[in-house]
Formats: C-alpha cells, sequence, structure tokens
C-alpha cells in the first residue's frame, strides 16, 4: 500500500507512505481514489489530516512514470481522487514538513486547510522540466494568491519557504516543526461538527489562530 | 502622426521590450498607443517568450493627453473611436498567451496605470508613484481603469483611489495588491527583465503558452471546463517530453 488509513478519535489519519520521499504513484492515485469513495460511506468523521510517512509529506508525481503512462484519461482519474477529496463533507487537513512539491502540493491545495512545519518547501517545479502542473494546481494557485503571483511561482518553478507560502495566500499556517502533529489534531478535533466549506476563514481566526498562539 | 513614433519594440535574447517613448513623461498621444495589428506584428514570432512594457527615460508613463482629448470631445464619434483602440489594445494585452510584465519606474498614471493594470505581473521601482488622477480634471479613468482596478484593490479601496485622485507610492501599492513585486529605486526594468529571465530561460515556448492558457482559463471557464483543459494541456506536454527523451537516450 502506497497510503496508509488509520482513525483515531474520530479523525482520519490518511499517510503517504512511499519512503523516502512517498512519490506520488499511478498506484497511490488509484488508492486515494478507493479510499476516497469508502469514506464517503464511512459514519462521519470529525475530521482527515494528510500527512507523509517520515520526514517528507511527499516529492510529488512519479515523473519517469508519470512521462510512460499519462493519457488524459489517467490524468482525469488522478484529478478524480482530488476531486472526491475536496467534495467530502468531512474538513481535511494537511499537514505539511519537509517537501511538498507539484502533485503533492496539487493535493494539499485541494484540502480544506493547509498547515506547515516551518522546515517546510513548498513549489509547482513541473516548467522545470518542461511540463507544468496538472491535477489542478494553477487553478487552485490563482485563487489563492491571484494570476501575477501564481505566473511567477510556476513559470519560474522554484521551490520556496513556507513563511513565503503563507505570505503568499497558499497555505494558513507556519508552526515550530515540533508542534505540527499536536497542532493539526488540535485544530482537527476544535472544528465544528457541522463544518461547512464556506466557513473555512472562521475556523481559521476562531480555533487555529488561537492554539498557534498558546502552543 | 503616425501613432507608432511614440512606442519602440527590441528583442533582447527571446524577451520582447516595448517602450513608450515620449520623454520626458511618455504621454501616450492617442489611448490606442500601438495599434493592435502592429502589436500582433511585434508578438506573433514564433520563438518569443516574453514581453515587457517600459517608459523611456525615467517615467513609465503620465497616462493620456488631455489636450487630445478635449480637442476631439466635441466629436463623441470619434473619441469613442479612440477610446475603443484604447480598450481593443489592452485587452489584447491581458489575453496573450506570453507574459507581459509592466516595468514601473516613477510616473504611472491614469492610462499609464491603465497599461500596468492590463499586464500579468506589475513590477514598480521603490520611487514608483501610481494614480488615476482623472478626477482632478473633472475626468474618470477611461480606459478599463474603473473595471480593472476593484479586481487588485477591492471595491472600497478602488472608489477611493479613483474619486481622491491621489498618488501613492510602490510599497502602498503592493499592500493594496496592485503591484506584485518592488524593485530598487529606478531599476524596475532590470527587475523585470531578471524575472522574465527566471520565468522564460530554457523552457520550450510551448511550456510558457500551455500554462499562460490554463491560468487564464481559471477566469474564462468553469471550474469543471478549465480543469479538464489543464489535463489536455498537460498530457500534451507530457507527451513531448517523453519524446524528447527518447530521442536524447538513443
Amino acid at each position: 500500500m502506497t497510503l496508509q488509513w488509520t482513525v483515531e478519535q474520530g479523525i482520519g489519519r490518511l499517510t503517504l507512505h512511499q519512503p523516502p520521499s512517498n512519490t506520488m504513484t499511478m498506484e497511490f492515485f488509484r488508492e486515494l481514489q478507493a479510499l476516497m469513495r469508502e469514506i464517503a460511506l464511512l459514519k462521519p468523521l470529525k475530521a482527515i489530516i494528510i500527512s507523509g510517512s517520515g520526514r517528507h509529506f511527499s516529492s510529488g508525481a512519479d515523473i519517469d512514470e508519470l512521462l510512460v503512462s499519462a493519457d488524459h484519461q489517467t490524468m482525469l482519474e488522478n484529478y478524480r481522487a482530488l476531486v472526491l477529496l475536496e467534495q467530502l463533507t468531512i474538513p481535511v487537513i494537511s499537514a505539511v514538513r519537509g517537501v511538498c512539491l507539484g502533485s503533492a502540493f496539487e493535493l494539499a491545495l485541494f484540502s480544506d486547510f493547509r498547515i506547515c512545519a516551518a522546515d517546510a518547501v513548498l513549489g509547482l517545479p513541473e516548467s522545470t522540466f518542461n511540463l507544468m502542473p496538472g491535477l489542478g494546481g494553477i487553478q487552485r494557485a490563482a485563487a489563492l494568491t491571484g494570476k501575477a503571483a501564481a505566473i511567477g511561482i510556476i513559470l519560474r518553478g522554484d521551490t520556496f519557504p513556507a513563511e513565503d507560502a503563507l505570505r503568499m495566500g497558499l497555505v494558513d499556517a507556519v508552526v515550530p516543526k515540533r508542534n505540527l502533529q499536536m497542532i493539526s489534531m488540535a485544530f482537527a478535533t476544535a472544528l465544528p461538527v457541522n463544518f461547512v466549506k464556506a466557513d473555512r476563514v472562521i475556523c481559521l481566526h476562531k480555533f487555529l489562530k488561537p492554539l498557534h498562539a498558546t502552543i | 502622426m503616425n501613432p507608432i513614433d511614440n512606442v519602440t519594440f527590441e528583442v533582447l535574447d527571446e524577451i520582447g521590450v516595448i517602450c513608450l517613448d515620449n520623454p520626458p513623461a511618455n504621454e501616450l498621444v492617442i489611448p490606442g498607443f500601438i495599434p493592435v495589428a502592429i502589436f500582433k506584428e511585434w508578438t506573433d514570432s514564433a520563438s518569443l517568450k516574453g514581453l515587457i512594457i517600459k517608459g523611456a527615460g525615467k517615467n513609465f508613463s503620465a497616462g493620456g493627453n488631455l489636450d487630445v482629448i478635449f480637442k476631439t470631445a466635441d466629436h463623441p464619434d470619434i473619441l469613442q473611436s479612440l477610446m475603443r483602440d484604447g480598450l481593443e489594445l489592452l485587452k489584447f494585452i491581458r489575453r496573450l498567451e506570453i507574459p507581459i510584465v509592466a516595468a514601473i519606474n516613477r510616473v504611472c498614471f491614469g492610462a499609464g496605470l491603465e497599461i500596468a493594470l492590463a499586464c500579468h505581473i506589475r513590477v514598480a521601482s521603490a520611487n514608483a508613484l501610481l494614480a488615476f488622477p482623472e478626477s482632478n480634471q473633472n475626468l474618470m479613468p477611461g480606459m478599463g481603469g474603473t473595471a480593472m482596478l476593484p479586481g487588485f484593490s477591492g471595491f472600497s479601496q478602488s472608489a477611493k483611489m479613483i474619486l481622491g485622485g491621489d498618488m501613492i507610492n510602490a510599497a502602498d501599492a503592493k499592500e493594496l495588491g496592485l503591484v506584485d513585486f518592488i524593485a530598487p529605486k529606478d531599476q524596475a526594468f532590470e527587475y523585470a527583465l531578471t524575472l522574465m529571465q527566471k520565468m522564460t530561460h530554457g523552457r520550450p515556448v510551448k511550456v510558457i503558452t500551455s500554462i499562460m492558457k490554463a491560468l487564464k482559463n481559471s477566469s474564462d471557464l468553469s471550474q469543471d471546463e478549465a480543469m479538464a483543459e489543464e489535463t489536455k494541456l498537460f498530457c500534451s506536454l507530457a507527451l513531448d517530453e517523453a519524446m524528447r527523451r527518447k530521442t536524447s537516450e538513443a
């Protein structure tokens, strides 16, 4: 399995598990899609936290595999996995440490909340190997940070630290590395049972900010 | 007068540079300062990867020439047609499929600011000054300024800036979202050129135009349509890159 799924105190923990950098293979996207369909039918969870196994969130798609097998149908299937994630009525939090690049950043952009450890490094580097983000990263980045900044990060393709991502509005909080899990868990627990996506910003102010300040 | 007298075009290493050249303030003699046909001719080259628009000398542009406006005002059809040309040009700039950056040193007023807002990215020097001063002359922005500004700074700040007619400095403009990057004093062009090189150097033109198309789709199409287009564009690039790798292995 390229992902691990556990439930602790009503909170689903989805872990990208393909050490060392949790590359997202076709297999991963298939498993993700299957899991999302399953979760939609489960008894209600309070929240889902996505993280990476080990030191990194994920270095993104397996480029070699992608170049051999990327047809429109496969890409649409991969995209569907992210859409199913987004359509869950359960709030989804990406807890990011280490690298979070390309498709992995796109996965985080489909979550409701993005909390980063201070050591996180993010980016959409596809253009540096003559590709482009293909799972909605362009649309999501433009919506969050505006077109001008999105053009800059996507065409340059360079990586940037969590603090820069925060300044650009691409992530919601940057916390000390050692507190990432605790804050993500506490935030997930604090979220209202009847969470709706329209309450995103209110939840950030009401729950994440105070946690950030106290822990 | 040949309207193109006041604008120059050159290509620096795959980057096209458009220069508003009517010193000292680079006033626009007519709103459509470059006929769209000529703009197309300049930018149609298949090897061009980006464009920068700047002003000659110290300033970006102080905007439209009021004498021309007031002289043509009693021929409403002529003035309207002139303004339409300007609007068409800005629309063409917005829809370009290679990135276009406005490099703003010092003065950027009125129609000058409208040009800058039509670009994809704005770099302003630390000593840049931006304004919509039209209301001081009992006028208003006429080439889309009122329509574009709220998209950057929201309704209330836009109302204040356009009704007040006051200048704002580069730092405040960045805070308001009108400007994306701040360059050192008088260095907007150099900064824009470096930024452009980082965004385009070594990238096939198709990668650049695919990304720009996908970004344009984010505001032109519904999310589902934009997404479907994005994966299509991606697959086409993946195919090219797979071929490229095969060829280099052989």
